[in-house]
């Protein structure tokens, strides 16, 4: 199969209100800071429909929302987007460490 | 405010009670809203202006504490906190930031208010540093050191920081309002580029007081700032900013975000007409509690007395020496060492842009290192300037040699301020929920392409100013070379434009060259325009300077063909 990229294919993500740490709505209807365990709506019907759940499961984390993804034969689920790349995978440079003398 | 308000016992701005107790008050009150909003007492919208008015913002991955450092003066004990608030309760690094501030940016909000409370034990906090308040008020980083300077713009500085922490009148502006100060004829703090800007300067009389510089500023709609007043007294300095800021809270709009600042009120209504409503309000005000004593001045002024500083040679053997060893330390003293007002002393600047490092930042590590180095060399003193360096302000010239070695250990003795690889860069899409591009990224990679010093002191003076979206933090809009990072369709484009400036006197926004390029050639872009400046430059000509004299268009063509 190949990736599919229409949009179609969305999952509701938000920020944990203790620690601000990027998380998605699984199946189970909990939070989880893996992507790969996002629940994924797979048409706009299905969005709605997560977006409520995630609206309704929103005490632990701050206005979820929903994201464009594109899932691989191997599915695989990336966001269309680079901004939700980026909140997905992290910086996309080497931050300095805690104990660094020099930035490597 | 009662004039009294200035006369508490400080030294550099160390808290009295009264500070203490509204800090230390602050913090145990966002403790409980913190808890409240935990424990789901309090919504998310509830909440957000909370957190906000604490600095505590919330960007893409985490959380993000902005602190604020008053005119850039840190002391070494301050910088020891701070790095050990970001190894507690962030991952070990800060970001110094073009407002001469501090932020963190993995800060957790459970771990906010110990933070805060950390930030409290030596004289510091994170208020005003959002919303539309009056922010952290900038100064020029050489302030009571620079061998140019005309009076010391942190006595002011402090006033007006006394003036502006929490007035009940100035906390919901139209918009937020940033105002900074120099005290020499060469600024270093971007005056005309602020809400408000301040320029001290000696008049025919023999009389020092200041120029008032409004509606300037960077963002959506940049603008240069236009002088309201060509004279103020000193004395009437909180007299006159507050008939400003009441002229504009009265009549600055509030009806859409992006018209919202003093800039768009002057232009609006022009700066005629703006200068007559001030003069009205102050005239009305300018005999009344905010009017300064020569005491009050003095009190304040007692506390930015300059160091001592006992006599040292101007000229040492063994500095000579070394630089014509060490072809990087005469680099280096050439250009991170300024002249210093006191003989035998010298202004340094440590460089957090080296090669490849994302500008700005520093590990915990790096910025106790500094601490060190400003406690053995520097009277415990440091400076966070607004170009993201951080400054050494009374080195010993006999002891250069020794700051450069230590500073060398901590990888910031790069030999490049003012050079193309001190890069000035918001923290851009990596970090920040309003960018839309990158910024960090594209300024390693031009840091990495120019990183031969040799190279970048052959090319000179020439500032890459780095903007991840158009509210401009990186100040794109006066870098020599502006970079503004657009979104198209899901690409990140980059606009270059030339001749920018924040030199006074020479204050200019940049030419936009042309179409976007895309971020993989924005190196080749920069080394075209690198190349075109080489080959057209008369002797001793700096790279805007060429510029100036030969406009946009050579670099313009050069470089779209060279792509």
């Amino acid at each position: 199969m190949a990736k599919n990229l229409s949009g179609d294919l969305q999952v509701a993500s938000a920020n944990r209100l203790s620690d601000g740490v990027v998380v998605w709505l699984d199946d189970a209807g909990g939070w989880t800071d893996r992507l790969d365990r996002a629940a994924i709506a797979r048409d706009g019907r299905g969005a709605d429909i997560l977006l409520a759940r995630a609206q309704a499961e929103a005490s632990s984390v701050i206005d979820p929302f929903l994201v464009a993804v594109s899932e691989g034969h191997d599915g695989t689920v990336e966001p269309l987007s680079l901004r939700e790349r980026i909140r997905a995978s992290g910086l996309t440079f080497d931050a300095i460490a805690a104990d660094a003398v020099r930035y490597a | 405010m009662p004039d009294t308000h200035f006369h508490r016992p400080q030294h550099f701005y160390k808290y009295d009670d009264y500070d203490r107790t509204l800090v230390a008050e602050r913090v145990e009150q966002f403790r409980d809203q913190v808890r409240r909003r935990l424990a789901g007492e309090l919504t998310e919208e509830q909440f957000k202006p909370l957190r906000l008015t604490n600095g505590l913002y919330l960007q893409l991955h985490a959380y993000m504490l902005r602190i604020a450092i008053p005119y850039g003066t840190l002391s070494a004990r301050q910088l020891r906190q701070l790095a050990d608030i970001s190894r507690k309760y962030d991952r070990g690094y800060g970001h110094f930031t073009t407002r001469q501030n501090l932020q963190l940016n993995w800060i957790k909000l459970e771990d906010a208010p110990d933070a805060l409370a950390a930030l409290a034990e030596v004289d510091m906090h994170a208020l005003q540093t959002s919303g539309n308040c009056i922010r952290n008020v900038t100064a020029d980083h050489f302030a009571g050191a620079a061998a140019d300077e005309i009076e010391d713009p942190r006595i002011w500085a402090e006033i007006v920081r006394q003036w502006s922490t929490l007035h009940p009148e100035f906390t919901f502006l139209p918009r937020k309002f940033k105002i900074a100060i120099t005290g020499s004829p060469n600024d270093r703090a971007a005056v005309r580029v602020h809400d408000i800007g301040l320029r001290l300067w000696r008049n025919a009389e023999g009389e020092v007081g200041f120029e008032v510089i409004v509606g300037g500023g960077l963002g959506r709609t940049p603008m240069i700032g236009k002088t309201l007043r060509e004279f103020l007294p000193k004395k009437d300095l909180l007299a006159y900013l507050e008939a400003t800021l009441r002229v504009y809270n009265r009549y600055g709009r509030r009806d859409n975000l992006y018209k919202a600042r003093i800039k768009i009120l002057v232009h609006e209504v022009g700066v005629e007409k703006m200068r007559a409503d001030v003069e009205a309000e102050f005239a009305a005000t300018r005999d009344g509690l905010l009017g300064l004593s020569d005491e009050t001045i003095e009190a304040i002024a007692r506390q930015f007395a300059p160091p001592d500083l006992p006599a040292r040679p101007d000229r040492v053997g063994a500095v000579e020496r070394l630089k014509l060893e060490d072809r990087d330390f005469a680099l280096w003293l050439k250009s991170n060492v300024a002249p210093h007002r006191a003989s035998g002393y010298a202004i340094v600047t440590a460089s957090l842009k080296p090669a490849g490092a994302p500008p700005g930042d520093a590990s915990a590590v790096q910025m106790e290192g500094l601490a060190d180095i400003a406690e053995s060399f520097s009277q415990a003193e440091l400076r966070v300037s607004h170009e993201q360096n951080i400054v050494l302000p009374h080195v010993a010239v006999e002891d250069l040699p020794a700051v450069y070695r230590a500073l060398g250990q901590l990888g910031f003795a790069e030999a490049n301020v003012g050079k193309i690889t001190d890069i000035i860069a918001c923290p851009g899409l990596d970090y920040c929920a309003l960018a839309n591009a990158r910024s960090i990224p594209v300024a390693q990679r031009i840091s990495r392409h120019f990183a031969s010093l040799a190279r970048q002191h052959d090319i000179g003076d020439l500032k890459i100013k780095i903007s991840g979206c158009i509210n401009a933090c990186g100040h794109h809009h006066v870098g020599h070379i502006g970079i503004l990072g657009v979104d198209k369709n899901g690409v990140e484009l980059y606009q270059i434009s030339l001749g920018g400036d924040v030199d006074f006197g020479n204050t200019a926004l940049g030419t936009i060259l042309g179409p976007a390029v895309t971020a993989d050639r924005v190196v080749e872009a920069v080394d075209s325009l690198v190349a075109t400046y080489l080959d057209l430059r008369a002797a001793g000509e700096r790279f805007v300077e060429t510029f100036r004299r030969i406009g946009a268009e050579p670099f313009k063509d050069r470089m779209y063909a060279a792509l």
